[in-house]
């Protein structure tokens, strides 16, 4: 009886646990000024990892992104590209220290992020859907 | 006196470094600074490695690196990086320039993308080359010898030359291909000792040579797959009162590399096969063709977003033909344990920062094949089996 108590207790944990869990509802996001409303999810892997370097009208693509260990970041690199946040560090530290390419511009937080992508021609990043407002596009993933 | 001039210059650079990085944030549109600096504390119980660390340690390995890119369009980036290194005996820490690079994109779309490079260019081999001074872009604190053998670094790190590369966006993967044609730089000690033995009265001049990697990365780039294929033409110029001929070296060698990335896990193996024909040499050498084969087995497990652990093992064979090195000590009187080598690894990472790292490592190795000519001058004192401690301090930005 009493372990069966303590198993249900250790069942309430789990679930309430599971329910503080924040969920990440991640938006890709642009500057307004950006040709497209869409973006295939290969091509959105190919701009954060710095080797798609321009939208479709030729304009140049300025990536904008969180610190690896943030943990919007981390939503972001599984949920919308299906990578882990290691694999697009090494692929940048191998374009920026090889001389072959270059590394996406850091932001410290969300409200950075956003700034940053209203105000920079080309922008690309990503925000969590609370924090939208009018001064991004957003990019549907196809 | 020197290593006062050094460590002067040490700090002097340091002090660049860190106020690029305040510069930073000021920098023109388009423009990126980056550098990385690593020291570390080597000890063995027996032969030397990058400086006196028999029964002793040494602060003889240091790597300091910073870089310029500007990338004027999506189509035109111009890049230079300047590295300090210091490696005992072997390096002297003079700064040189790593790489100075025009990238030109001929075309480019949602799906592919096709240029060229210009200028000195890092070579397109293997895994870890290109990166293979940053510490943070490698695995541990010496890359495995067997592949990335530091005798042989400059002849691999980069060349003056052109390359073409391309990148597809397949259904079954991203694939990459790269062939370089360049005149790599054969004239330093480390590689004549490799490739004639021992130091000479002349040198080796390096003829056009090619290098190309075929990369491609199936599953979200979780899985690696990369041929390299090399093949370097060289030139013995002799010197005064020289017993060698002209000769002629033709070195070739394909590398198979394997990597999977999982979450909390990366496996990676590599392996190579070398040919290497030397012929003209005249009668006081040992003319003739060798093959040689290189592999490693590596495994890190991430145990925490701050502490990873990684083992693996290494081995190289300088001569098939002769893989206990048996022949070749009858004839050349050299110690047989020269020709091979066997390192098993075992090493800790621990990331304090985005920006600072620490490392240990322990090697064991049976055999001195990729051991440092300079740091162990008489081959007579060396021994087969030896032990090595690595600790490994790196910051980049």
């Amino acid at each position: 009886m009493t372990r069966l108590i303590l198993t249900l207790i250790r069942c309430l944990i789990v679930l309430s646990l599971m329910l503080l869990k924040p969920v990440w509802a991640v938006e890709i996001i642009a500057n307004p000024d950006v040709p497209v409303s869409s973006v295939s999810q290969n091509a959105l892997r190919a701009m954060f990892a710095m080797k798609l370097l321009q939208w479709s009208d030729g304009r140049p693509v300025r990536v904008f992104v969180l610190p690896d260990d943030n943990p919007l970041h981390r939503a972001f690199c599984k949920e919308k590209l299906d990578l882990y946040p290691y694999q697009l560090r090494q692929t940048w530290d191998r374009l920026v220290y090889s001389g072959t390419g270059q590394a996406p511009t850091e932001v410290d937080s969300e409200a950075d992020m956003l700034s940053s992508v209203a105000r920079t021609p080309g922008a690309l990043g990503y925000i969590r859907k609370s924090r939208l407002n009018d001064a991004v596009r957003i990019l549907t993933v196809e | 006196m020197k290593r006062a001039i050094f460590q002067l210059g040490t700090l002097l650079m340091l002090a660049c470094i860190s106020t690029a990085t305040r510069a930073m944030d000021n920098l023109p549109d388009g423009v990126q600074l980056h550098g990385f600096a690593s020291q570390s504390l080597i000890s063995t119980d027996h032969n030397n490695f990058f400086g006196q660390t028999q029964d002793s340690a040494s602060l003889g390995f240091t790597e300091l690196g910073a870089n310029i890119s500007w990338r004027i369009n999506p189509k035109v980036q111009m890049s230079a990086q300047a590295i300090s290194r210091r490696a005992g005996e072997t390096d002297n820490g003079t700064p040189r320039l790593d790489y100075a690079t025009l990238d030109l994109t001929a075309y480019a779309d949602e799906t592919s993308r096709y240029g060229l490079y210009l200028g000195k260019i890092k070579n397109p081999y293997g895994l870890y080359n290109e990166t293979r001074d940053v510490a943070f872009a490698r695995p541990s604190i010496l890359l495995p010898q067997s592949i990335y053998f530091d005798r042989l670094r400059n002849f691999s790190l980069a060349s003056p030359g052109i390359s073409l590369y391309s990148q597809n966006r397949l259904a079954v993967g991203d694939l990459s291909m790269q062939i370089s044609a360049v005149r790599p730089n054969a004239s330093d000690e480390e590689s004549e000792r490799t490739f004639l033995g021992k130091s000479q009265p002349g040198s080796i001049d390096s003829k056009t040579s090619y290098i190309g990697r075929l990369l491609l990365e199936p599953d979200n780039s979780r899985l690696k797959l990369a041929l390299t294929g090399v093949q370097i033409n060289a030139q013995y110029q002799p010197g005064g009162g020289d017993a060698l001929q002209a000769g002629v070296i033709d070195f070739r060698s394909w590398i198979l590399s394997a990597q999977y990335n999982a979450e909390n896990w990366v496996l990676t193996s590599e392996y190579a096969r070398r040919r290497i024909v030397e012929t003209g040499f005249g009668p006081f050498f040992l003319n003739g063709t060798t093959y040689g084969t290189s592999y490693y087995v590596q495994g890190a497990y991430t145990l925490s977003p701050r502490w990873s652990v990684l083992a693996r093992y290494d081995y190289s064979v300088a001569d098939d033909a002769d893989k206990d090195g048996i022949k070749f000590q009858s004839k050349s009187g050299l110690p047989a344990y020269s020709r091979f080598a066997q390192d098993w690894t075992a090493g800790v990472t621990y990331n304090a920062s985005r920006s600072w790292q620490l490392r240990g490592e322990y090697h064991h190795v049976d055999g001195t094949f990729w051991l440092p000519y300079g740091d162990n001058t008489n081959p007579a004192s060396t021994a087969r089996y030896w032990n090595m401690w690595l600790l490994q301090a790196a910051y980049r930005f």
